[in-house]
């Protein structure tokens, strides 16, 4: 399940430099230099067509290859030919991948191509009747969360590797809008997962922009589900004998549920995480972005979009981009309740760090901070 | 970037590059590419390989630059753009990062402070009052001493930073950050701040090609002679 290289200078033994402990696999270090420029070659000469290799033989190649050199696009594209003409299983090339990586991490070859392997195996699954070698039993929307999962895995894994990431990030944010479509479930256990992985890697601003994508994901999957709300009243008011009943039941179950999701309070939660982390690590640049943007998350939210269904559709779009109309909107919805993160919170939070910090860049940010917090609610 | 290959903004760089000095720009071919580009910036203010993606040096450039060579700069929230960008040089060190709360690069002494240049021209194109007539909006001294002082390998050829080992890439960027820094303007407006020795003066470099200014020129009027070429399938 992992991969590396032994620093060993020189082959004492007569021995393999191949080491298996554990199941995690080494490499001497002195046999890279005999090894790659073989296996290169060989694969070189395969392609120049001096020199056939059979499927098999063309497998082991070129995983020992990737195993040294995963950026090696060719002996990927080898493997690609290999898996359209049904000889290679896509899976195994994203177990290859996942141990490349533990290497690794930041490949730019090995995501792009384990991108087309994903790409290959959805289109796999919307064709039920293709054999599907090995990955018969589990029906497709289970097989699709599978993979999904996986993926999760394999970025968190990547992420923990390399600090910020940005390949292994960019993957994840890929896989939940092409495998798991971006459905509200995925995002907010996505939230919830990745929680603490960003607390214990406070400057990773790869992993709280993601979290930041998350966000705006469900602040847009809110918006769109409630134009399609209010523009199906609208056509039922004005034809009510053209009524589809059916689609706007279901478009009205689908918001009900989706409208569960209390975003405002996923704001305040977002906010309260960045307080704490602000406190317990002092002079994080990532940290104060992230509050900076969720604050105004949390004022252009379509928290506002309740009101606004009475009101025209054109209304309902503006609504998130006016500040003004939408902090009113707002607070006159959240009256009876007292807001938990208002503004006046974040100046006693900011004043508080200010006096007590001991840290230059954490003052300076904080200082940052107030001024940013000013010009914005002072509008 | 190449058949069956990634999909990112370097792409429609590479394209509008090439496209626009050899004179084969057709509407068709970037129809919907300026928009594209635009989803592209986030909430950062920068712009990211992909829409959805974190803001990132290197992706900025060339999607400014591609939006540069496709006037549609206009598409850009040039606001955030400057405030994100301008964030990115290091107040210690003197050089850019590539992305918020990483350490800083010598390569992005081009793919950050060459969005100044840039910057300057499209705010100025809308007659932007508080306009400099002589600078860069950024530092320019203080990443000419990173750049000479911290990037320069003993055995020639530059760098990322102090430790790491020279290649080429690294030396073509750092270079060609400094010629940034060193430059301002053009024409009449031209206005150099050379750190150290007048020696250390490099040529100026065209902001959005990174080649000679003089090689732009030549370049665009050669291809020109040639009409731009049909898709027909005669």
């Amino acid at each position: 399940d992992e991969i590396g290289l032994i620093p060993c200078p020189e082959a004492r033994y007569n021995r393999s430099p191949i080491v298996l402990v554990e199941n995690k696999l080494g490499v001497e270090s002195w046999c890279v230099k005999f090894l790659l420029p073989y296996v290169h070659n060989k694969l070189l000469l395969y392609r120049q067509r001096k020199q056939w290799l059979n499927k098999d033989e063309l497998i082991d190649i070129t995983c020992t290859l990737l195993l040294l050199n995963p950026d090696f696009t060719t002996a990927w594209n080898v493997r690609k030919e290999l898996i359209l003409s049904g000889t290679l299983n896509p899976l195994k090339d994203l177990h290859l991948g996942k141990l490349a990586l533990t290497k690794f991490p930041k490949s730019p070859e090995t995501w792009i191509h384990r991108r087309w392997v994903l790409q290959q195996l959805i289109q796999e699954n919307s064709l039920p009747s293709l054999a599907t070698k090995g990955n018969l039993g589990a029906a497709p929307v289970e097989r699709i969360h599978r993979l999904v999962q996986e993926e999760m895995n394999v970025c968190s894994e990547a992420a923990g590797r390399y600090p910020s990431n940005y390949n292994a990030w960019s993957h994840r944010i890929w896989v939940l809008q092409h495998l798991a479509k971006l459905t509200v479930k995925v995002l907010l256990d996505e939230l919830s997962s990745t929680k603490c992985w960003v607390s214990m890697h406070v400057s990773d601003h790869s992993g709280f922009h993601y979290r930041q994508f998350l966000l705006n994901s469900l602040i847009h999957r809110t918006v769109t589900d409630n134009n399609t709300l209010v523009q199906n009243q609208m056509v039922n008011e004005q034809n009510p004998s053209l009524r589809k009943e059916e689609e706007s039941a279901e478009t009205e179950a689908t918001c009900a549920e989706e409208q569960s999701v209390d975003l405002p309070s996923r704001l305040d939660e977002e906010m309260e995480l960045c307080s704490e982390l602000i406190d317990n690590y002092p002079g994080h640049e990532t940290l104060w972005c992230h509050s900076d943007e969720s604050l105004n998350n949390s004022h252009r939210s379509p928290a506002a979009s309740h009101m606004a269904q009475a009101m025209d559709v054109d209304g309902l779009n503006e609504s998130s981009s006016k500040q003004g109309y939408t902090q009113e909107t707002k607070r006159l919805k959240r009256a009876p309740v007292q807001d938990s993160l208002g503004p006046e919170m974040e100046y006693r939070f900011v004043d508080k760090v200010l006096s007590t910090c001991r840290d230059v860049d954490q003052a300076r940010f904080a200082t940052a901070y107030r001024k940013w917090l000013v010009t914005f609610l002072g509008q | 970037m190449h058949v069956g290959g990634e999909v990112d903004v370097r792409s429609a760089y590479c394209a509008a590059s090439v496209a626009s000095l050899t004179n084969i720009m057709t509407p068709a071919l970037f129809a919907g590419t300026a928009e594209w580009i635009a989803r592209c910036q986030n909430w950062e203010g920068g712009i990211g390989g992909v829409p959805g993606m974190e803001a990132h040096g290197g992706y900025t450039f060339c999607g400014v630059a591609a939006l540069v060579i496709l006037k549609q700069e206009h598409l850009l929230n040039l606001r955030s753009l400057l405030h994100w960008v301008t964030g990115r040089q290091m107040r210690f060190e003197g050089g850019f990062q590539g992305r918020c709360n990483k350490l800083v690069d010598g390569c992005y002494s081009f793919w950050q402070a060459g969005l100044l240049p840039l910057l300057h021209r499209a705010l100025h194109a809308r007659g932007d009052p508080a306009l400099s007539m002589a600078h860069w909006m950024f530092d320019q001294l203080a990443l000419q001493e990173y750049i000479l002082l911290c990037c320069q390998c003993p055995a020639g050829g530059l760098l990322d930073k102090p430790g790491k080992s020279r290649d080429f890439y690294h030396t073509c960027y750092c270079l060609s950050g400094l010629a940034i820094a060193q430059h301002f303007g053009s024409g009449d407006l031209h206005n150099e701040v050379v750190l150290g020795i007048p020696e250390n003066c490099l040529q100026a470099t065209h902001p959005v090609y990174n080649i000679a200014p003089e090689k732009v020129a030549r370049a665009v009027m050669h291809f020109l002679q040639y009409p731009v070429p049909s898709l027909d399938l005669a």
